[in-house]
């Protein structure tokens, strides 16, 4: 039945709204409140991290243990795994050999601190990957890596001041994953990506930018534009999403700047706000079936804004609109 | 085929390319400040980019350039001159 494929529209009815666009804004607030984690989940997740910082502290003493990517913001989905980072008090680059890799394998595995564990040695980044006994979390370990850690300051700080970001990317993240298109060494779109993408949205759209609209409450209506903008209009070719020093969104065309060029010029090119000679998504191969998703996403929203704005009431009792381009499944939350 | 084509106009928005029914200004519509609620509007000099060939100084939709996607782009966008509020147009 509709409640169990949309479990977060349960008690939240909102189609008597006279706008349709703000019972998107509504189920969207809705859908986030749901997969939101719990109290419960949360001092899951920070007691183990807590634990894995004190046990390989007392293996390396002059170790320090950071968490980086969707953990470290805030901006993770139900089940979703923590990155975390080994780096020399000293920044001398101690931990960055197979050695480390390896002598950390077996602490963990002889000290019952995760199962499955999984060296991997030969990845452009060394690794541990393994899950903790007790959540069933997935963990990633990486060693003497600060980039990760200065973008996800750099996200904090993004969130901060750009309302609506939070939420835009969880909902896209969310849209991604579930089409298996958020995983990059699939050639899909990565957590930062993501963010870069709805930042420059919110940041260069004519009503957020001249303060005409607040984005908390239009954001049924700019979850759509963001479809449309990237599903169908954006010009890949030429086109590549960049920000200055304060942070500011641009626009720069891709032949300013070789490190935003690849020998396939339909590619996403977004210049890494820390370093211009990187470009974020250039592992992102599969922009075909990304945009392909985006502009269906977009038709699909507004072709149900049509329906629903041309159905009765009693048509609409019960309906979601967010539901056909979000599914979510997993256990009841 | 003695079938007529569907006429397509829309007495909303005076557009040729949908009927009322699928007009899009029923998902286009935006909750906005006003000066009243002592909103400032900004001119957005700095922010006015071109998703289509990258410049600064008009909005993609009303690019002059090759249209480089693909994909047609039919009712219009967010990112057209006309979606600045009233005052700054």
């Amino acid at each position: 039945e509709s409640n169990s494929k949309y479990p977060w529209i349960r008690n939240n009815d909102h189609s008597r709204q006279i706008e349709i666009s703000d019972w998107l804004t509504m189920e969207i607030k809705d859908f986030i409140n749901y997969i939101s984690p719990s109290a419960e989940e949360i001092q899951a997740r920070n007691g183990l991290v807590k634990k894995l910082r004190q046990s390989i502290t007392s293996l390396w003493p002059d170790a320090e243990l950071y968490c980086f990517g969707s953990f470290a913001t805030d901006l993770y989905l139900p089940g979703s795994d923590i990155d975390m980072v080994i780096v020399s008090k000293r920044r001398n680059g101690k931990y960055d050999n197979k050695s480390s890799l390896y002598q950390l394998s077996s602490f963990l595995r002889t000290r019952g601190l995760g199962v499955n564990i999984e060296p991997i040695a030969k990845a452009k980044v060394p690794i541990i990957k393994f899950v903790d006994p007790t959540t069933g979390i997935h963990i990633d370990i990486s060693f003497e890596r600060v980039n990760g850690i200065k973008a996800a300051e750099l996200i904090v700080s993004w969130i901060n001041e750009t309302p609506g970001l939070r939420e835009l990317v969880m909902i896209v993240k969310q849209f991604l994953s579930v089409r298996k298109l958020n995983v990059v060494h699939t050639g899909g779109l990565g957590g930062f990506a993501i963010i870069c993408l709805v930042r420059s949205f919110l940041k260069l759209h004519p009503r957020v930018v001249t303060g005409s609209i607040d984005p908390l409450a239009n954001l049924g209506v700019l979850l759509i534009e963001f479809f449309e903008l990237y599903g169908y209009n954006f010009g890949y070719d030429s086109t590549a999403i960049a920000f200055n020093d304060k942070g500011d969104a641009m626009y720069v065309t891709k032949h300013s700047n070789p490190a935003l060029q690849g020998r396939n010029p339909f590619l996403l090119a977004i210049q890494d706000p820390h370093d211009p000679s990187n470009n974020i998504s250039r592992g992102t191969h599969n922009l075909r079936d990304i945009k392909r998703a985006f502009g269906g996403a977009f038709e699909l929203l507004a072709n149900k804004c049509y329906d629903m704005y041309n159905a009765s009431y009693k048509e609409r009792l019960g309906q979601s609109i967010l539901g056909d381009i979000i599914k979510y499944k997993g256990k009841q939350r | 085929c003695t079938e007529k084509k569907k006429y397509n106009y829309c007495t909303d928005c005076e557009s040729k390319n949908h009927s009322n029914d699928r007009c899009p200004n029923i998902w286009r519509s935006y909750i906005t400040n006003s000066y009243n609620d002592n909103h400032v509007f900004a001119y957005p000099g700095n922010a006015i980019y071109c998703y289509n060939c990258a410049r600064r100084g008009h909005y993609g939709d009303e690019c002059v350039e090759y249209r480089t996607s693909k994909t047609p782009n039919i009712n219009g966008s967010a990112f057209t001159g006309d979606n600045l509020p009233k005052e700054l147009r």
